[in-house]
């Protein structure tokens, strides 16, 4: 299994900081993490690599145009069929 | 249910792209560009769709990352997201995860739920067809649930996911 995700208290060894400025970093948005639960915080290894590089995305122009091609939501899904009822 | 101005939309997925891409997804083209586009359907509907890359160790197999949504008019300039699918690929660990909803009609008839989800390990192999789906609130919710599974790195275990059919 490989290892995708840091903790708080490894990524505050790294930046040499406390356990608590990880966290401050990770709710005011700027450190890119997932919150497993209010207490599990893990931080991608991949995104704070980009974000110690001080990798910022550009914003995109976004604009409407016409679609590309029509998606169909689930083609090719055979659709589930009512259960019939079993009483004892 | 979140209504949205056409605005609000081209808003919406920028903010999707750029929090994707934080997150070292890599967007495949045509949204690898400067300029991403919101697609206007013949019909009126308004489409997202994107796909991106998970970062993944050289020599391993892809990860991707499929994001669509329609959207429809319900009033002038307010749109309703009517349909989703929300699907990553683990092509190295050879599993899907999907979050969908459309034929809404058919699966609240049968089982009280709009929506439903995929899981297939091995990658095309139906245990179930589709699992009971826990309601997505937005494509950033649908992110964040299908990064986490892929950061656990192990194949998710479907018999723990309650069957429709």
């Amino acid at each position: 299994m490989a290892k995708l995700y840091y903790t708080p208290k490894e990524v505050a060894e790294i930046l040499d900081i406390s356990d608590d400025a990880v966290l401050d970093l990770v709710n005011r948005g700027s450190l890119p993490a997932l919150r497993a639960s209010p207490r599990i915080t893990r931080i991608p290894i991949a995104a704070f690599d980009l974000w110690r590089e001080g990798f910022r995305p550009k914003r995109r122009r976004v604009s409407m145009s016409p679609a590309r091609r029509k998606v169909i939501v689930g083609e090719g899904e055979k659709l589930p069929a009512a259960r019939r009822m079993v009483r004892a | 249910m979140t209504l949205a101005s056409a605005s609000d939309l081209l808003t919406y997925l920028a903010d999707l792209v750029e929090t994707l891409e934080r997150y070292a997804i890599t967007l495949l083209p045509p949204n690898d560009a400067d300029e991403i586009a919101l697609g206007a359907e013949r019909d009126g509907s308004l489409v997202i769709e994107l796909g991106g890359r998970l970062p993944t160790p050289r020599r391993s197999k892809d990860v991707d990352l499929r994001v669509f949504e329609r959207w429809r008019a319900v009033d002038a300039d307010e749109w309703v997201c009517v349909e989703y699918a929300y699907e990553l690929r683990h092509r190295e660990l050879d599993y899907r995860r999907a979050l969908h909803r459309h034929d809404e009609d058919h699966f609240v008839r049968l089982f009280g739920v709009a929506t439903h989800e995929h899981c297939e390990v091995p990658m095309g192999v139906l245990t179930c067809g589709h699992y009971r789906g826990v309601p997505v609130t937005d494509a950033f919710d649908a992110f964040k649930r299908l990064y986490e599974e892929w950061l656990g790195d192990e194949k998710p275990d479907c018999r723990g996911l309650p069957c429709l059919g």
